[in-house]
């Protein structure tokens, strides 16, 4: 009688509420062949004692009360689910139709960000040319011919005797000239340098370059936008860290670093266990630089940067080969949805 | 470039210094580390060695015939006096009798784990080996036995002549192309002194002014812009071709460095110790030196046997009217110091870093000398190098008998060179003021002379090895104060500055507003392209454009052509998408060049009215689908409806006007006639659309059937205005209506035309009138399709039955005097 009621538990829950499982249930127990109606009628009780008899029946009373009890329970409860649930003429849990957005380049995407974050500090966006005279793009710059700058980027040159720009940085000249001093400008665009392609180098990159040029422009004031820049642009707190670098606009010149985003400074192998990202070269603007764009280097100082959009992209989403960016697989793309 | 710690300590005390706090420091204040290593040298149980007889013998090496030699080797002495004589095979070629070189006995560890044993040798008994430079964890190369000068006592335990261990710091070249100090272990080991505040001892040198009365070298520069300075100095060794002291060869070859004999490995150990370049030429061949121009097209066999082109710029040395050398970059093969001479002449020059780069690139020969030149070395070197140089023959004992006076041409630069800044320069972009004593202690650490006078006036003295182009205005001293001051120490400060409008490109603002609207309103991707054409596509599809900027080293000459349009860059992302989606729209935002080369040569500065514009921003994009339902007509109307409703927010009011291209019209094969638009506004063209014809779809797709339709616009957004200005107009008070007319007409005539023609119709009724739909197919003709348009009507009061009815009657005479005819 135990192992009845112990199936007949099992058998309850594996009908789990389902209003046709209880009915088989109630059937297999208590129908005309049903295991409890059988164990009542076909137990010999003569071959019990009166005291055999009696205990008999009560604990097999006890069963079929049980098991009614459960059935009946069972029994009103799909009932009720089921008059909960009406039949259904629509199915309002299918995705949305047509709700596929395109997607934007993830060079794109990181733009306009950088975009709104400068503008939210009253940087104008300029765009220039990214094809350039030789003048524009090194001579404005304090990049003399026999400059080690002019090695360290393999330029495409036109036929015509111009180039395809190897950085943003000939905006920095039009924009000073354009505009004078004070100004404050970032420049994103397209660039060019011709050396070999893997899976970190491309001949057509993006940068954004920026500057601000006022009264009293110090090393201190670099620090701190780039680094509200940044904390922007990752969404936290992030520590830099300025160290020497050469750049012939700027002087003097440094290299920003920031502390690894992935290990927090730690090592790892992404900041070659350095705990540092290289980011940004920066600097205040050379007072020749600033003289050639007629603004007095007596009055005003400035700073001026570099963001690598590419690298930032490549940072920011996590893409570990340069090559996909113009690689043209739109299974690539279509991860970058437009959703700014 | 790496920097050995051993070598520094010549220099600057480096002891009990934690090797990566310093190299994190250099990184902060002076260069970039890239690395630090360690190396260990095996050098234990390994003996000075002496070769005291070599029988050469030949016998197979991996199938080649090959000399080797069956060598005594001499040790120093038994316990009771003997000479502790070895038994050895070698196969260097410079294996000779008297030649003394590291001897590793059997049971001795070599570099890589290499345990000496005793063994047969080509059936010759070895007791152990005679090492080569590698063989005892000092570099590269084991070809040749590692000879050592003839003063080294043999029997001399090596570990007491090299030190087993050495640090070696690896710099970022890139960090240090501006500091031509830099590029040796001096100029490191003055970075050294000031980060560790320790003494920098004095650079080892003779004194070259006791030979002021010898008699001057003839020597001549003709290109004194080109050979800022030049000096040599000749002199006469008993032998001239000996090894170098061993200091000299375990630091050459721990940097990388091969060694050869005394004058080429002193020539490279100067280069690495002070970044000058030197040559020593031979001085019974070399008789008097002119530095001049090569002044005509010829050629020139550099050291290395190879025959180089020489254009007339190119600077060469001369002997007399014979090139000897190739001005900073390399020597001739026939000036190379020999056996046979005792006569020496030393070159230590400082020339022009344009000048070497450009015939260094143009040869692609780039040498350590000329990789130096290329930093512009200070003049002062020329002296500096050639004091040193001397030192080193000295102290190698090779008792040199000097013959000239140091002769030099040209301006050694020796003095201080002067330069005032104020202090509130130095405050003002530092953001915050540094104590004086900070700042001249910094400047004294790194060589600087520094004062700061009554009127706050920053007196400082340059010193030589920093004043070529490396430090020329009060921000370069700024730079020095504040990279050892440590930028770590100057708090951020955000700046204040004056309110003041902004103005954003428009163009700028239109592109990104095109984008958001093609991405995120009509389902397209953004892809980037290259901004130059495939030459072999173009081909494919027949397409040679007009007049194309062209680049003059293009990574492939099938790049070579900038572009001109990107539809033909965005045509293959077809068929290498198709195989991954059914469908898909995709669209690039980018330049596009032409050739108006005349208007934008012009060297000087940019004059802003003169900029003339080469390049346009273009927006074009295609849309492929797979088989052909929807329709090439449903498909098309998409795509227009995506450039429409750009049009709607850049045309601010101003409608588009299209028409259908003809061949006259057509610029490229995807333009086929009659199966391309032209929008047109206020008469200028800005955009096309149409659908790939069918010749080219094989093609572009490939395999299968399947569309393409394509667009491109290159308006002058910023000519347009940046917000609409919509004007309301009152809704009407009384309720209006509406009739729908079903127009048959000619397909290929076309909707513009009809709806041109029904444009004619006024009426005072007329509010609106707007198309709805067409109808193709049962109950019409062949070529016919039933265009149907819808009238609002309204009027001043509720209007009545006959009004409406009047409305149609005027409406159907309309259609009746235009030959038009309703749908039946």
């Amino acid at each position: 009688m135990d192992t009845i009621r112990q199936q007949f538990v099992a058998d309850l829950a594996a009908a789990d509420g389902n209003a046709k499982a209880v009915e088989d249930l109630r059937v297999k127990y208590f129908g005309r062949k049903g295991t409890i109606t059988q164990l009542a009628k076909n137990t010999d009780f003569s071959k019990f004692s009166s005291e055999e008899r009696k205990s008999f029946g009560i604990r097999l009373n006890e069963l079929k009360t049980f098991a009614e009890e459960a059935i009946r329970s069972a029994q009103e409860s799909a009932k009720a689910a089921s008059a909960a649930k009406p039949k259904a003429k629509i199915d309002l849990t299918l995705p949305g139709a047509d709700h596929r957005l395109g997607s934007m380049h993830p060079i794109s995407l990181v733009q306009i960000e950088l975009e709104e974050i400068f503008q939210g500090m009253g940087f104008r966006v300029l765009t220039g040319y990214e094809i350039e005279t030789e003048f524009n793009n090194f001579t404005g710059l304090n990049i003399p011919e026999d400059h080690p700058a002019r090695e360290m980027q393999d330029t495409y040159w036109l036929k015509n005797g111009m180039l395809l720009r190897t950085h943003t940085s000939p905006n920095q000249v039009r924009a000073m000239r354009k505009f004078g001093a004070p100004v404050r400008a970032i420049f994103p665009g397209r660039c060019f340098r011709n050396e070999a392609t893997d899976a970190c180098h491309e001949t057509t990159f993006y940068q954004c370059e920026g500057l601000m040029v006022d009264r009293n422009i110090s090393v201190a004031n670099l620090i701190a936008v780039m680094r509200e820049l940044l904390c922007e642009v990752f969404r936290r707190e992030v520590t830099v860290r300025l160290r020497p670098g050469f750049f012939p606009f700027v002087e003097p010149g440094f290299e920003l670093d920031v502390q690894c985003l992935i290990c927090g400074g730690k090592g790892c192998p992404t900041c070659k266990q350095s705990g540092w990202l290289e980011l940004m070269p920066c600097g205040l603007i050379h007072p020749r630089v600033l003289e050639m764009s007629g603004i007095d280097s007596k009055e005003f100082s400035g700073f001026a940067f570099g963001v690598g959009l590419t690298r930032l992209a490549m940072m920011k989403y996590g893409i570990p080969d340069i090559r996909l960016l113009l690689g043209g697989d739109i299974r690539f793309f279509e991860q970058f949805a437009a959703t700014v | 470039m790496k920097i050995s710690l051993e070598w520094i300590s010549d220099f600057v005390d480096l002891s009990g210094i934690d090797v990566a706090k310093i190299a994190n420091e250099l990184t902060l204040r002076t260069a970039e580390v890239e690395g630090v290593e360690t190396v260990h040298r095996n050098l234990r149980g390994v003996l000075v060695g002496k070769i005291l007889t070599a029988e050469p013998f030949a016998a197979d090496k991996d199938g080649e015939p090959k000399t080797y030699h069956r060598c005594t080797v001499v040790c120093g002495q038994n316990g009771d006096g003997t000479p502790r004589t070895y038994q050895t095979v070698c196969g260097a070629p410079n294996a000779r009798v008297g030649l003394i070189a590291p001897f590793a006995p059997a049971g001795v560890v070599l570099a890589g784990d290499k345990k000496i044993e005793k063994s047969t040798v080509a059936g010759y008994p070895s007791d152990g080996m005679l090492c080569s430079a590698a063989e005892i964890g000092l570099g590269y190369w084991h070809e040749m036995l590692f000879e050592m000068p003839e003063s080294t006592i043999v029997g001399t335990p090596l570990e007491t002549l090299i030190p087993e261990e050495d640090t070696l710091i690896e710099v970022d070249n890139k960090s240090v192309t501006h500091r031509p100090d830099l590029w040796g272990h001096y100029g490191f080991a003055r970075e050294f002194a000031a980060l560790l505040n320790r003494p920098l001892r004095p650079y080892p040198v003779e004194d070259l002014d006791q030979f002021n009365h010898l008699p001057a070298f003839p020597l001549t520069v003709d290109a004194p812009e080109d050979c800022p300075c030049y000096g040599c100095l000749a002199f006469e060794m008993p032998r001239t071709v000996i090894p170098s002291p061993i200091k000299m060869q375990y630091r050459l070859h721990t940097l990388g460095q091969r060694t050869f004999n005394l004058l080429v490995d002193m020539t490279n150990y100067v280069s690495l110790e002070l970044g000058q370049p030197s040559h020593a030429f031979d001085g019974d061949y070399v008789k008097a030196i002119r530095v001049t121009p090569m002044g005509k097209n010829g050629s020139f066999t550099t050291l290395d046997g190879q025959e180089r082109k020489m254009l007339p710029d190119d600077l060469l040395i001369w002997n007399q009217n014979e090139p000897v050398a190739i001005a900073g970059i390399m020597g001739g093969l026939h000036s190379e110091v020999t056996v046979n001479t005792d006569k020496l002449l030393l070159e230590v020059a400082n020339f022009k870093a344009s000048r070497i780069r450009r015939t260094g690139g143009r040869l692609d020969l780039r040498t350590d000398a000329s990789q130096r030149f290329e930093k512009s070395q200070p003049p002062v070197n020329v002296k500096v190098g050639t004091a040193r140089l001397l030192r080193l023959v000295v102290e190698a004992g090779a008792q040199p008998t000097v013959t000239s006076r140091f002769t030099y041409v040209g301006d050694l630069k020796e003095d201080y060179r002067p330069l005032s800044m104020s202090r509130d320069l130095l405050h003002r972009l530092a953001g915050q003021a540094i104590p004086d004593d900070t700042v001249l202690d910094i400047l004294h650490s790194l060589g600087f002379l520094a004062e700061f006078d009554a009127t706050g006036i920053l007196q400082v003295g340059i010193p030589s090895h920093r004043s070529q182009k490396d430090i020329s205005i009060p921000e370069d001293i700024v730079e020095e104060v504040l990279r050892m001051y440590g930028y770590a120490n100057i708090p951020p400060v955000m700046p204040k500055v004056p309110l003041e409008p902004l103005y954003t490109e428009k163009a700028l603002r239109f592109e990104h507003r095109i984008r958001r609207l093609l991405t995120q309103g009509h389902r397209f991707i953004e892809v980037q392209t290259y901004g130059w054409m495939d030459d072999a596509f173009l081909a494919k599809i027949g397409y040679e454009p007009k007049a194309t900027l062209e680049l003059a080293n293009p990574s492939n000459q099938n790049f070579r052509r900038m572009r001109t349009s990107l539809i033909p860059n965005l045509l293959p992302l077809v068929k290498q998408n198709k195989v991954h989606r059914e469908a898909f729209r995709l669209f690039e935002i980018g330049h596009v060049y032409y050739p108006r080369e005349t208007e934008f040569r012009g060297e000087g500065p940019l004059q802003l009215s003169q900029e003339r514009r080469v390049e346009v921003g273009c927006f074009s994009g295609i849309s492929y689908q797979q088989g052909n339902q929807p329709s090439l007509e449903e498909h098309f109307r998409q795509i227009r409806g995506a450039i429409e409703d750009i049009g709607s927010f850049v045309n601010n009011g101003v409608r588009a006007k299209s028409e259908v291209g003809g061949a006259e019209q057509s610029t490229a094969p995807w333009e086929n006639p009659g199966e391309f638009i032209i929008f047109t506004r206020n008469g200028e063209e800005v955009a096309r659309a149409g659908i790939l014809p069918g010749k080219m779809l094989e093609t572009v797709i490939g395999e299968g059937s399947g569309q393409v339709v394509w667009f491109e616009m290159r308006a002058k957004l910023d000519s347009y205005l940046e917000y609409p200005e919509f004007k309301y107009q009152p809704l009407p008070v009384y309720p209006q209506s509406w009739q729908d007319y079903s127009i048959c007409w000619s397909m290929s005539d076309g909707f513009t035309a009809l709806s041109d023609k029904l444009a004619a119709f006024t009426h005072p009724l007329l509010r609106k009138s707007e198309f709805v739909t067409v109808y193709k197919g049962k109950g019409l003709e062949l070529g016919t399709a039933s265009y149907t348009f819808r009238y609002w009507i309204g009027t001043d009061h509720t209007m009545s039955e006959a009004e409406i009815d009047g409305f149609r009657t005027d409406y159907l005479a309309f259609l009746k005097r235009e030959g038009l005819t309703l749908r039946g």
